[in-house]
């Protein structure tokens, strides 16, 4: 059963059509990756998916919710859905404890206690548990982008969104964020992962997809789309970025 | 020592002579300084003026027509003020340590300060007298100028000398508050300041005894000094309690509200209204909090809760326009909000708690106010205020910022909306406040704005002063806090959406600490603008500080004659404001480096 | 569960809740306006004083204790009287803040131990005392000085007393607009030569030393100026008498399309830039609500423009902004205008001499011996004739002196002995020709009339009151102080980085400053430096506490006699609305102009 299926989905900046009819749907645990050169509207698509951005026709469906101008249907997806973005957009005036429960007492209600041990039990899962009552300014950049993930995952999400999550990390970091990724999908998580890392998304992808133009070029499965690419806007693509 | 001197003397040089045009800058500047003092000393001692003016006139600057019986009431307000600023200050006491070397550095300094003004003093000095001839007068003699120069030179060289003795030790810099209070508390009982009138020839004498001006101040401030000092001790034993630093901005936050209505008003409550109609008021409403607290995460009346809400609000809105007493119409409207808040903020037992404690304080603040406020007073003044003197534009300047401040966030929020209809009214309404000057706006306050208020209903000048006070200073404090609010990066709003933050939760928890916090500088310099243009009210007419000084006493001729003598009272006015806003910009430097922008 | 989430009650529609709260809110609020409006219709019923614009043309019985009118005829003129004074603090003011600031702030930045501490000094004293205090102690220094009476009538250099300072000055002789625009002219011409000279030193790489040559012409045509070569530009007056009389001929109707069509030309050029400017790459087309009130509001400025132009409000507005005096017709002022221009910037304008003082209740004087005959060399303040001054009924006969008002040559005389002379400003009755433009006279005491009242002459050096000193000393150094900060913090932002840049590349400390650190501190500089001269123009409205006769003071004289509070702030409103809105135009203008250069 697909637990996120779109139907068409189009949006326009202005004159500009960022989406020019997207179709897909995603099983439940499956890892998709999305490439696609910059401005191909992998983000814009992502972003639609938890409401960030406001698609204007077609269908979205998440987790048999469609996501329409309803609010308690908005809210629902959003606390289905979990987000990681490239600049990380930590809250640097807290913890990064209160950074991990923050989301967890005001808005699933938990009391303190239950949100502090979930929150260490996810530090751990992400490997810096020792960090837990510095601010975000101190962490490295790969350390924020885990304590990122942490902070997504504490909602319990059902689906995760990562957009370019390695993007704005030295080289040397891009490795420990990729790890937890790494885990979280063998944990079973369904995820969509816009990346440029093309190593992940051979080794752990399902789907891999590629966006040009606001359009679906190619969708396969990652052996099929690395060595044996359909259309020749793949080729040309893996051939700039390999 | 030698050495220190050679190192002294070659910076000296370095930054004062290192070139032809920097020497002649160097000297021509100097010219130019002791020569400006030498005439403001020479300005200020010649005979013509009469410091005693203000020396005489301390109360009326103070508290201006207060009654005396009820002096006790504004002593207690600055001794409970005292007691919170000793608590803090024991609570919050920092680790910073001042060395000792530090402190005696400053006496040095401070003691040449005096030495140069000494020397520097004119012998004679000359003034205009009301014919047009030049009046020429000695106004420093050589006795007294060595009278100063001795002692003070020996202070000096004591606090140069010392050094060289190698006593080292370190002071922690909040005990040092304590210590530069203690000098002038000291000084009191040491420095007599006579009062003076007019026997039966007009001519001024200091009555026998004397009866200094101190006397009536000494034995107050000792005790409230004391009583600082035992609050500072009883904070440090505090610090360790966990919520302690919530309770104690919150005392700050009631301590004005309290002060206020306490010196406004000797209410004359009618306890049988207190127990027959407030008390079971306040009852009930505590009860109808404490069961929604309770019972918001009972599923069948969460099931239920927008029905609730709906009627709360239609109840509030029929109770308003009926004839219920107000404490019982204002707590409607409270409780109507307070249950639209209480599914967005209570959820663990402890959350429960602060939110039940908060919703009591408020009745008790409500039933408080309202009762004072309807009761009549027992204070009973000659003139048309009870505020007058510094008391005044203490009050103008704090409740100025206390309105204003939240108004200014909800006009940021609004001119931040996404909202246009409310982004452009938010707009107008603050660049309409800003567009004219302050003082078009307390005539506003003083003669047009009765008549848009309903007919029977008058409010006291200061009141509307302070009405349209908080829509001056909001849209100032406003334009400062949207500063803020576009400071935030969009990832932050997007973070807080995509963890699901209701859009209340979004602005409260992630973007104002952020925004807030980014501009506390600027915040600080409008608090301090808006405590400078307070003086302003004097122009309509209120007697505050500086009308004090500048009209009443310009024009006393009861029981001494001190028309005419506005310089000195104005020197006097100036002093007062400079050291109050000196202190306050430097502290808010201080706070500025302390939180530092790091944690970003 | 799923399925109850699927269907959208339109109470849970995000576009609709947006809309209903804004619209909720809107309501609410125009509510609340329009009960406080009914308040006021109530309560102005029930004081007798309808809201009415009346006294505007009614004369308001008061005087003005300075400025262009001292006797307003009208509540509108009394008006004008408050904003021009209000303006000449504002705009002498704002030259002054920002230079004394820029001084004091380049001295807060001196590595001269002495000079950067008396600098800081004098910040922390005048910041941190209100303003008022300020004006109130500058007032009471004054005030310290005796009465004006009790000094000998006679010529001084500076003079202080209870009645204000004075001190020599350049007095404006009838020739000094055409110097001014002469002197205008110049500085264009050594603008642009220096551009040019520095256009040939990229092109050719040689030195052509541009500094030196626009200098050099700019000072030797001002010398040449100052000594009669500043009538060339008389021929800008000799134009305008022609273009006076042609366009005198034209038709109302042609004025109104004239200033609609060039409003809605400006209107469509700008709206067209801004949507051509939201159809970059970057842009992309995206128009937010707020790009959309922008075209709205443009649009709706466009047309109120062309409705004032054509309907009797506009009018009425002119009328109101100009006033009687150049007769606003439905020409907005164009012939006028003209005839303006040929009046002060004819070659030979004419002079006037203007009889001793207004005397209280004299209104002629018959003239009994003529002593300056044409051809004599008058100086300002020579006696030119003597006159016995009457009033209406021709009693209380008394000697008076008549003054030269203007030095120069005498080259007509229209009057002679035994004629009767009006005392009046307006008097023609000479001709003055070989004047300076600009005359350096020194202050004078004179008696008013038989009275034992003095006071210091008109156009005799300068006066200041004690009201217009005390403000404009006030707001003058209070404003420098805070522009003194804003100069320290944009030079210090241009970092230690761009200035040794600078230096590596081998320009000079000068050239440095020119070409680096100052486009970039000015950038910094700019806005809020903006925000200092609008405050500084608030500022001014202090005046009325030391009695200073600016548009709040005014104001408030105007409604304590008429009891119109609400017409009064409503024109505060506007005005100071304008001024601000002014001030911020012209500092964006410059704001755009320096990104321009950075790009």
């Amino acid at each position: 059963m697909s637990i996120i299926q779109t139907k068409d989905v189009k949006k326009w900046f202005g004159d500009f059509q960022a989406l020019k009819g997207i179709s897909m749907d995603v099983a439940e645990g499956e890892v998709l990756v999305i490439c696609g050169p910059s401005g191909s509207g992998k983000s814009t698509f992502i972003r639609c998916i938890n409401r960030l951005e406001q698609h204007q026709e077609g269908q979205i469906i998440v987790d048999g919710i469609e996501l329409t101008n309803d609010l308690k249907n908005i809210e629902a997806i959003r606390s289905e859905v979990g987000m990681v973005f490239q600049s990380f957009n930590l809250f640097p005036h807290l913890t990064v404890m209160q950074n991990i429960t923050l989301a967890q007492i005001w808005v699933r209600k938990k009391n303190r206690a239950e949100a502090e041990e979930k929150a260490m039990e996810l530090l751990e899962r992400v490997g810096i548990p020792e960090q837990a009552q510095k601010f975000p300014g101190q962490l490295s950049g790969g350390q924020q982008q885990r304590v990122a993930i942490a902070r997504a995952l504490a909602m319990e999400p059902k689906i995760m969104l990562f957009d370019e999550p390695t993007s704005a990390l030295d080289p040397e970091m891009i490795k420990e964020v990729l790890d937890v990724m790494k885990e979280l999908a063998q944990s079973g998580m369904t995820m969509i992962v816009v990346t440029h890392e093309m190593g992940f998304a051979k080794e752990v992808a399902d789907r891999v997809m590629l966006f040009d133009e606001g359009q679906l070029v190619e969708e396969n499965t990652p052996e099929e789309f690395f060595n044996n690419p359909e259309s020749d806007r793949t080729k040309l693509f893996l051939s700039q970025i390999l | 020592m030698v050495d220190l001197i050679k190192k002294n003397a070659k910076s000296l040089q370095e930054s004062l002579f290192s070139s032809v045009g920097s020497a002649a800058l160097t000297i021509a500047t100097t010219y130019l300084v002791i020569n400006f003092f030498r005439g403001m000393l020479g300005f200020a001692l010649t005979s013509d003026k009469d410091w005693l003016a203000v020396l005489n006139n301390m109360q009326l600057y103070m508290v201006q027509a207060y009654p005396e019986e009820d002096f006790i009431r504004v002593w207690l307000s600055v001794g409970l003020t005292f007691v919170l600023a000793g608590l803090s200050i024991g609570i919050w006491r920092s680790d910073d340590r001042v060395k000792s070397s530090q402190v005696f550095n400053s006496f040095f300094k401070g003691g040449l300060g005096v030495l140069f003004f000494t020397i520097i003093a004119p012998t004679n000095s000359s003034f205009m007298g009301n014919d047009g001839s030049v009046i020429t007068e000695e106004v420093f003699s050589m006795e007294t100028r060595l009278g100063i120069l001795i002692p003070v030179a020996i202070f000096c060289v004591i606090f140069f000398s010392i050094r060289f003795i190698n006593i080292n030790f370190t002071v922690n810099s909040s005990d040092m508050v304590f210590f530069y209070l203690f000098i002038p508390v000291a000084l009191l009982w040491f420095i007599k300041l006579p009062t003076i009138q007019l026997d039966q020839n007009n001519e001024r004498i200091i009555p026998d005894p004397v009866m200094p001006i101190a006397d009536t101040t000494k034995i107050p401030w000792t005790v409230i000094f004391v009583s600082f000092l035992a609050s500072y001790f009883i904070g440090m034993y505090l610090k360790n309690i966990k919520s302690i630093k919530s309770i104690m901005s919150l005392s700050w936050f009631l301590l004005p509200l309290l002060i206020f209505s306490w010196i406004f008003k000797k209410p004359q409550i009618d306890m049988s209204v207190v127990l027959g109609s407030d008390l079971p008021i306040f009852g009930a409403f505590l009860l109808w909090g404490f069961l929604v607290i309770t019972f918001v995460n009972n599923s069948i009346f969460k099931k239920y809760y927008s029905t609730y809400l709906g009627l709360t609000f239609l109840l509030t809105l029929v109770g308003v326009f009926s004839g219920l007493p107000m404490l019982a119409k204002t707590c409607l409207l409270l409780i109507a909000l307070f249950s639209v808040v209480v599914p967005a903020v209570s959820t663990s037992s402890q959350g429960k708690r602060s939110l039940l404690i908060v919703w009591a304080v408020a009745l008790v603040t409500l039933t408080f106010l309202l009762r004072g406020g309807a009761s009549d007073t027992g204070i009973v003044v000659p003139g048309s205020s009870i505020f007058g003197g510094f008391s005044l534009t203490w009050l103008l300047a704090i409740f100025g910022t206390y309105v204003s401040f939240p108004l200014g966030v909800l006009l940021a929020l609004g001119r931040n909306s996404k909202l246009p209809i409310i982004r452009i009214v938010c707009t107008g309404i603050i660049e309409l406040t800003r567009s004219v000057p302050y003082i078009t706006w307390l005539f506003f306050a003083s003669v047009t704005l009765a008549v848009f208020l309903p007919a029977g209903v008058e409010f006291n000048l200061i009141v509307r002063v302070l009405m349209v006070t908080a829509f001056f200073s909001g849209a100032y404090f406003a334009e400062n806090i949207r500063g803020g609010l576009q400071s935030i990066p969009k990832g932050q709003y997007e973070a807080a959406d995509a963890i699901g933050m209701s859009p209340f939760q979004k602005i409260s928890l992630i973007i104002m600490p952020q925004a807030l916090r980014a501009v506390i500088p600027t915040l600080v310099s409008s608090a301090i603008t808006a405590f400078k243009d307070s003086s302003l009210v004097t122009i309509i007419g209120l007697f505050d500080f500086l009308t004090i000084g500048k009209t009443v006493i310009g024009n006393q001729s009861i029981p001494v004659n001190f028309v005419g003598h506005d310089r000195e009272n104005l020197i006097f006015v100036a002093i007062v404001y400079w050291i109050f806003t000196f202190t306050l910009s430097r502290r808010s430097m201080k706070v500025e480096k302390k939180l530092g922008l790091g944690e970003r | 569960m799923k399925n109850a989430l699927k269907t959208l009650s339109f109470f849970r529609n995000v576009v609709f809740l947006k809309w209903a709260s804004q619209i909720v809110f809107l309501v609410g609020l125009l509510y609340i306006i329009w009960s406080y409006i009914q308040n006021a219709v109530v309560n102005l019923e029930q004081t007798n004083i309808a809201f009415s614009w009346g006294w505007l043309g009614e004369t308001p019985g008061v005087s003005i204790a300075e400025g262009m009118y001292t006797l307003p005829n009208s509540g509108r003129q009394m008006i004008q009287v408050g904003m021009l004074n209000m303006l000449r603090v504002t705009v002498t003011g704002i030259f002054a803040a920002t230079f004394l600031g820029t001084f004091l702030g380049i001295a807060r930045l001196s590595k001269n131990y002495i000079v950067e501490k008396t600098s800081t000094g004098l910040l922390e004293v005048v910041r941190n005392v209100p303003l008022l205090v300020q004006i109130f102690f500058f007032q009471a220094f004054v005030l310290t000085f005796p009465r004006l009476e009790v000094f000998d009538v006679g010529t001084y250099n500076l003079h202080v007393s209870a009645k204000g300072i004075a001190f020599p000055w350049f007095n404006r002789q009838p020739t000094a607009y055409l110097f001014w625009v002469y002197l205008i002219a110049i500085l264009i011409l050594a603008n642009k030569i220096y551009k040019w000279r520095v256009q040939i030193l990229e092109r050719e790489g040689r030195e052509t030393r541009p500094f030196l040559w626009s200098f050099g012409i700019f000072f030797g045509l001002l010398v040449a100026g100052w000594y009669g070569g500043y009538r060339v530009m008389g021929v800008i007056g000799f134009l305008a008498g022609y273009i006076s009389t042609g366009v005198d001929l034209l038709p109302a109707i042609f004025y109104q399309i004239l200033f609609s069509s060039i409003a809605v030309f400006i209107g469509y050029r700008s709206t067209k830039k801004f949507i051509d400017s939201k159809k970059s790459e970057e842009a992309q087309g995206i128009y937010s609500d707020d790009d959309y009130f922008k075209i709205i509001l443009n649009v709706i400025v466009v047309l109120l423009v062309v409705v004032l132009m054509f309907s009797s409000v506009g009018l009425g507005l002119s009328n109101f902004l100009v006033g009687d005096e150049l007769v606003f017709k439905a020409d907005w002022g164009v012939p006028q205008f003209f005839d303006g221009v040929n009046n002060k910037l004819y070659w030979n304008p004419e002079a006037k001499i203007v009889l001793d003082a207004q005397l209280d209740g004299m209104k002629r004087a018959d003239i009994i011996d003529w002593i300056a005959v044409p051809g004599t060399e008058v100086t300002k303040g020579d006696v030119i004739a003597r006159a016995t001054a009457k009033d209406l009924k021709g009693d209380l006969n008394q000697e008076i002196s008549i003054y030269a008002k203007y030095t120069g040559v005498i080259e007509e005389v229209f009057v002679s002995k035994g004629d009767t002379v009006k005392i009046n400003e307006k008097t023609y009755d000479i001709r003055v020709t070989d004047s300076k433009p600009l005359e350096l006279s020194r202050p004078r005491i004179e008696q008013i009339g038989t009275t034992k009242f003095k006071k210091y002459a008109d156009g005799f050096g300068k006066s200041l009151s004690v009201g217009y000193f005390a403000i404009w000393l006030g707001v003058v150094l209070y404003t420098a102080i805070f522009i003194s900060e804003v100069v320290r913090a944009g030079i210090m932002a241009v970092s230690k980085g761009q200035s040794e840049a600078g230096l590596s590349l081998g320009l000079g400390r000068g050239a440095l400053l020119r070409l680096i650190v100052l486009p970039q501190a000015i950038r910094v500089m700019l806005p809020p430096m903006g925000n200092q001269y609008l405050n500084l123009a608030k500022n001014t409205s202090l005046g009325i506490a030391v009695a200073y006769p600016e548009i709040v003071a005014v104001g408030q004289t105007l409604y304590n006699q008429e009891g119109q509070t609400l017409p009064v702030f409503l024109i505060w409103m506007a005005f100071y609305s304008t001024v601000s809105l002014t001030i911020s135009t012209i500092i964006n203008y410059y704001n755009r102009k320096m990104k321009i250069v950075e790009r």
